[in-house]
This record gives C-alpha cells, structure tokens and sequence, in this order.
C-alpha cells in the first residue's frame, strides 16, 4: 500500500461510527462487516452473514505486503465461522471460534492463480472491564503459507452501559510467519462502540497505523 | 352512587389484570457488551407482541413492555435469547411499566 492509501484506509475508519468487535458471529440473521488496515503489512475486508447464533458464512479479501522482502499475496475467500461453544456466565462470557474456507491467491512470488485454503479459530474471554483474546489466522497455498497470530489484551475505564458509548484501551501483540513481518509487532490502541459500529485505531511500536471497524446489522 | 358506575369503575380497575401483564423481566447471563447484545432488542422488537425492549448490562436485565392484552410465550422468549447467543436464568412477569424499569435502572427514553 501507498502512504496515501494508508492514509485514505485510516481516514476512512476514524469517520465510522463508533462501536467494539472481534468476533466473526454476530447474532442469528445478522451480518458482520469488517475491515482491519495492519501497519502496512496487512489490510482485510470481510462480510459474513448468520443464518443462526453460532455460525456464519461469507467471504473476504486479504492483502499481505511484507515489509522483509518484496513479497506481496491477495487471497480471496469463501469461509465458514462456527462458535465451538460458549459460556454466558454471571458476568462474563467466554467463546471459542473456529474458521474454515477457500479462495484464490496471486502474488508476486508465483504466477497464475492459486487455490488457497484458509483455517483458524479464536478463544475470548470479556467482562465489562476486562477484554482477552487469542486469534490465529493461516491462509496457505502451495506458493506460501501464511500465519498471523494476533493477542488483544483491554480494560475498559468505566462500565458502559447498552444505550452508551463503550471505551476501551487494549495492548495488541502480532507475529506473522512467512518473512512477512520479524519479531513481536505490538500496538497500543482505543477502541469505541456503540450500537451496531465498531472502530479501533492505534499506532504500532514501528510507528504505523492499526485499525480497525466492524459493523453488525 | 350509580350501581351501574360502580361497576364500570370496579371493570375499569380490573382492566390491567384481565388484560394481563404489562411487562416481562427477564435476566440473562452473558449480557457484558452492548455491541454484541443488540441482537436481543433485534429480535424482541419483531415478535408481534412487543410494545418496548429495555436492555441494561448493569443489572443483566432485558425488559419487554407488551402490546394491551397480548403476551409472549416463555419458550419463544427463550428461543429469542438463546438465538441472540444468551443464556435466560429467569422469567418475570409484572404490571410496573416500562418506563418506572427504565427509570429504574437509569436509562432515559430514547
């Protein structure tokens, strides 16, 4: 991505309306949209739709851009999200996802289209103070094999309540396989939402953008 | 006094217990995020029934003011929750208006 694009991506996200995500369920015959700018290494737009409370299917599009070598992939994909289970406790819930699909790669290292298959799965755990989560997310193709391993760690500084604006102050900790990206990427970011919008932005101890917005309607 | 009025007024009186409940409570284990709650009030609000939904983390409350001499049956209220992702622990029904719960549990009308 071009520093402009970067920029116009960013832009973009901060003129959504507010809200919280990270979860690829929404609600029965609800649809998620997402989209995540990742500091220049990583932008991905994704919409599911959930035809009831514990899956969902859909697509999206992933562009990696390695900031090692020259090396740039796209994926295109079909995926299916399932909620392996769920703890709705007294005051905290708990869930554990797990993702599969296929899509279509290109890129610069290979030529032609190539068939992709993508798999992943993530464990939450939130209160209305505490948020963790652990996702991974591997896209793999003949030509490559791409893992993204993603933890969010957040506190709210109040509790909000249904009809408020949430807040949230979260630690993000990346690695990525495949010479995209050397070592631990870590990010500081603020997350706000509030009804059906999500938005989450924050800078990267490299200095770059990480964003954020998800939509469920 | 008319024999006749004070039977329409005794009727009159009884009317909110006849028709049935205002108001349905119900408590709900899972509710701590709001952007994943809103599924509940998405589908409360399409059940014929369904006059008002109140949704309060604070007190893992959801609230359903119901249409005059309407009611929701407890299975479709749980099959509502359960299909938003929730889990109901129970099921209230009382005459206190919605707007005393709102004011109850401190939100303002939209």
């Amino acid at each position: 991505m071009t520093r402009w694009s970067e920029i116009l991506v960013g832009a973009l996200m901060l003129t959504a309306p507010a809200c919280a995500f990270t979860k690829p369920i929404a609600f029965a015959n609800g649809t998620t949209v997402m989209l995540e700018y990742g500091a220049g290494t990583m932008w991905e737009a994704q919409i599911f739709y959930a035809p009831q409370y514990n899956y969902s299917a859909g697509g999206g599009h992933v562009e990696f851009d390695s900031d090692i070598t020259t090396e740039t992939v796209r994926v295109t994909y079909a995926r299916l999200n399932y909620l392996l289970h769920r703890w709705n406790l007294e005051s905290a819930q708990a869930n554990v996802f797990v993702w599969g699909g296929a899509g279509a790669a290109t890129g610069n290292s290979f030529s032609g289209t190539e068939f992709a298959g993508n798999a992943g799965g993530q464990l939450d755990y939130e209160t209305r103070r505490v948020y963790a989560s652990l996702k991974t997310d591997l896209q793999k193709a003949s030509a490559f094999s791409i893992r993204v391993d993603t933890l969010q760690l957040g506190i709210a500084p109040y509790q909000h309540e249904y009809n408020q604006i949430a807040t949230w102050f979260l630690v993000q900790a990346r690695q990525y396989t495949d010479d995209i990206h050397h070592g631990t990427e870590l990010a500081a970011l603020l997350r706000f939402f509030k009804g059906g919008a999500w938005i989450e932005a924050g800078v990267t101890n490299g200095g770059k953008l990480q964003a954020m917005a998800m939509f469920n309607f | 006094m008319n024999p006749y009025r004070i039977f329409l007024v005794a009727l009159l009186s009884l009317a909110p217990i006849l028709a049935g409940a205002a108001t349905i409570e119900m408590h709900v284990n899972g509710l701590v995020c709001a952007f994943c709650a809103q599924g509940i009030e998405k589908k409360l609000r399409k059940l014929p029934a369904t006059a008002d939904v109140i949704v309060s983390l604070e007190q893992r409350l959801v609230a359903v003011a119901l249409k005059d001499g309407q009611d929701i049956p407890d299975d479709e209220l749980r099959k509502t929750l359960t299909n938003a992702g929730y889990s109901v622990i129970t099921i209230q029904r009382t005459d206190t208006p919605i707007d005393a719960i709102r004011s109850r549990v401190g939100q303002s009308k939209p």
